[in-house]
């Protein structure tokens, strides 16, 4: 009981956030993660190219990529919902392209539900998909490791 | 005397309600997968979005309904305003029901995972500053430095407003006219929100731990707040993991990988505590809270087994985009989250269990390992299957074809251990003659327990685990 009050009242030594020492190690990883966040933000995400960044066609149909919930079921870069395949690439792939994926969206086919989307959106849609198709390929197919436990790839595409 | 509801139970009630009806949609969801017709009435679209936004409003809601309890014993001195708490759940329920209801009206966030439209965050991030201005008010009236929980507490209330304020950059044209910045900077604040609602559960974890040993020297110690600084560096700066196919800048995946890579660290030393108590013999099993806290640990090490390994970039290139992360995800959420979170509802709410809920606690246990291992073994198959080959996804889908199907079929056994849990601990919590933790005043009395009540297990083991 006396040990315990002693913790109570800080005065069983040096642990603790009442320690500057440990606040001081705090502040400064929270100082790092703002500094890193306004990197992430902006240079480091910058687009390497024009044709990575989305005209307008291609805005609209993000937002309705967004608003028919279409990441519940796809992924881009291996992110996203499982029920349907990855879309990273789908308008540059062999036997693919941005006819097939309209088709796609047009009708639905297989588990893929026909969302009842307009002409209008179906092309929007697919002008999306053409912008992300622009940003890099994914999956990734070389098995080039390095020592490090990286793969070549992840080293090579960087911006 | 009947039990008094306080903002805390209102919380944990509603996050118990909130948890079945996710688990429900769960199962909807799974089956869709199998019968591609099931409950035409909810198709997938609507079903994912209601089970996602359902469970994790049951890990907050419990997690902040922790929070309202714990805290003034842990302080000795009283909420700083109940009625700011009751308006915070309030806020809150409300908000619950319109988010439902826009999902029935086909109208979504659209990204992943904690979406609904934009409009509805401006109440949650209301509400949740209510609970900051409540927290410090409170927490400062704390007498010598603050042990370990109350640091993951006050980092985890202020970084879910900030992390979700970040996850909705994307209303700017800036974040969302470059994929690569909008795939970014989603999964960073998703990463860092899940970080600091996990340091809300960890730290939930370690005050269940203290206040059921009595020894509150373990979240004082050097250790502890060694481990919290781990935790939280991952917190902040390990999210890119995530997105390592991603092409952004190199060093922020990097960066990621080798922040990534200290978790080792924690892995080891949970390993080392481990063969200590399993020679003890002491597994803290002799209540429900303590069974409970034990299964934690046993997730904690499954888990943070996987995750350091598809941290590597070299096997996440296989893992990555597969079942192996949904493994992950509901390894973490539903294994350590919901598993830590139910010792903390029934340590609340202490008193004999019936056998229902006893059964409940192994259902969900046994049909959760069947579930998880379904979902690797999916992922494995998919991830080998697409590096190695160019076999097209129907193809892939096909192969997989026995997992999914383990899946759905075991999933109906964690909503039936999940349901039986509930019905218990609503039954506990909304009884009469509860005797209840809470009636200790301020953690003096501690001493108080019975030490054949006391749960043995080590804080240290499960409060670092920032994913
Ligand atoms: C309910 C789940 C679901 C939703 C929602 C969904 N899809 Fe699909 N999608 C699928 C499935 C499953 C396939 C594979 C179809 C097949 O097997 O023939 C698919 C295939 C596709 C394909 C062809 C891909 C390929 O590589 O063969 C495109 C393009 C596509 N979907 C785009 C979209 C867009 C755009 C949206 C949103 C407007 C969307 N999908 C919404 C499930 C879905």
């Amino acid at each position: 009981m006396v040990a315990f009050n002693k913790v109570l009242d800080g005065s069983n030594g040096p642990s603790g956030f009442g320690v500057h020492r440990h606040r001081v190690v705090y502040f400064v990883l929270v100082g790092l993660f703002i500094l890193q966040s306004g990197l992430t933000y902006t240079v480091s995400t910058e687009a390497a190219s024009p044709a990575v960044e989305l005209n307008d066609a291609a805005q609209r149909g993000e937002a309705l990529y967004r608003e028919f919930n279409c990441t519940a079921c796809h992924q881009f870069y291996g992110l996203g919902g499982h029920m349907g395949p990855d879309l990273t690439n789908v308008t540059v792939a062999a036997g693919k392209g941005p006819d097939f994926a309209r088709a796609v969206i047009f009708h639905g086919s297989g588990l893929m539900p026909n969302l009842a989307v307009s002409k209008e959106q179906a092309d929007d849609l697919v002008a999306f998909l053409e912008a992300v198709a622009a940003t890099g390929t994914y999956p990734i197919r070389s098995l080039d490791l390095t020592p490090w436990g990286t793969y070549e790839q992840m080293h090579s595409d960087a911006k | 005397m009947r039990s008094e509801l306080t903002p805390a139970k209102g919380f944990v009630i509603s996050g118990l309600l909130s948890l079945l009806c996710g688990a429900l949609f769960g199962v909807i969801g799974s089956w869709q997968h199998v019968l591609p017709n099931f409950v035409d009435a909810i198709p997938f679209v609507k079903s994912r979005p209601l089970h996602v936004s359902l469970v994790i409003a049951w890990i907050f809601l419990t997690a902040v309904g922790g929070v309202y309890h714990y805290l003034p014993k842990i302080v000795g001195v009283p909420l700083h305003s109940t009625r700011l708490a009751w308006l915070h759940l309030a806020v809150f329920i409300g908000t619950g029901f319109a988010v439902i209801a826009s999902y029935f009206l086909g109208r979504f966030g659209g990204r992943e995972y904690w979406e609904f439209p934009p409009a509805l965050g401006i109440p949650i991030a209301l509400s949740w500053s209510l609970l900051i201005y409540n927290f410090f008010r409170t927490a400062n009236k704390h007498k010598g430095p603050w042990p370990a929980y109350l640091w993951m507490w006050a980092t985890g209330v202020v970084f879910f407003l900030i992390t979700y304020a970040e996850a909705n950059l994307y209303l700017f044209p800036h974040f969302t006219s470059n994929m690569v910045r909008e795939l970014t900077v989603q999964w960073k604040a998703y990463g860092a929100l899940t970080g600091s609602w996990n340091l809300l559960v960890y730290g939930t974890a370690m005050v269940v731990m203290e206040r059921s040993t009595g020894n509150t020297a373990i979240a004082r110690s050097k250790l502890a707040y060694l481990l919290f600084g781990l935790g939280f560096t991952n917190l902040l700066f390990g999210w890119a993991h995530h997105i390592y196919p991603v092409p952004s800048a190199l060093w922020i995946r990097i960066l990621a990988y080798a922040i990534s890579m200290t978790e080792w660290i924690i892995l080891a030393r949970m390993i080392h505590q481990w063969r200590a108590t399993m020679e003890d013999g002491k597994n803290g099993s002799s209540t429900l809270f303590g069974r409970f806290l034990f299964a934690s640990e046993v997730w904690v090490f499954l888990n943070l087994g996987v995750a350091l390994l598809i941290s590597i970039p070299a096997i996440n290139l296989f893992a990555h985009g597969t079942h192996v992360i949904v493994a992950h995800a509901m390894g973490s959420t539903i294994g350590i989250n919901t598993t830590i979170l139910f010792a903390s509802v029934f340590f609340i709410g202490e008193r004999a269990h019936s056998g229902p809920t006893r059964a409940g606690f192994w259902i969900f246990n046994g049909s959760l390992l069947a579930f998880w291992l379904c979902l690797l073994g999916a992922g494995i198959v998919k991830g080998w299957f697409t590096v190695m080959t160019d076999l097209p996804f129907q193809k892939i889908t096909e192969k997989i074809w026995p997992f999914i199907a383990g899946f759905a079929v075991s999933g109906i056994g964690l909503f039936t251990g999940l349901s039986l849990l509930v019905w218990g601990a609503l039954k506990v919590l909304l009884a009469s003659n509860n005797k209840e933790e809470g009636d200790a005043h301020g953690t003096v009395e501690l001493d108080a327990i019975p030490v054949e009540n006391r749960c043995p297990s080590m804080p240290e083991k499960v409060m670092q685990h920032q994913r």
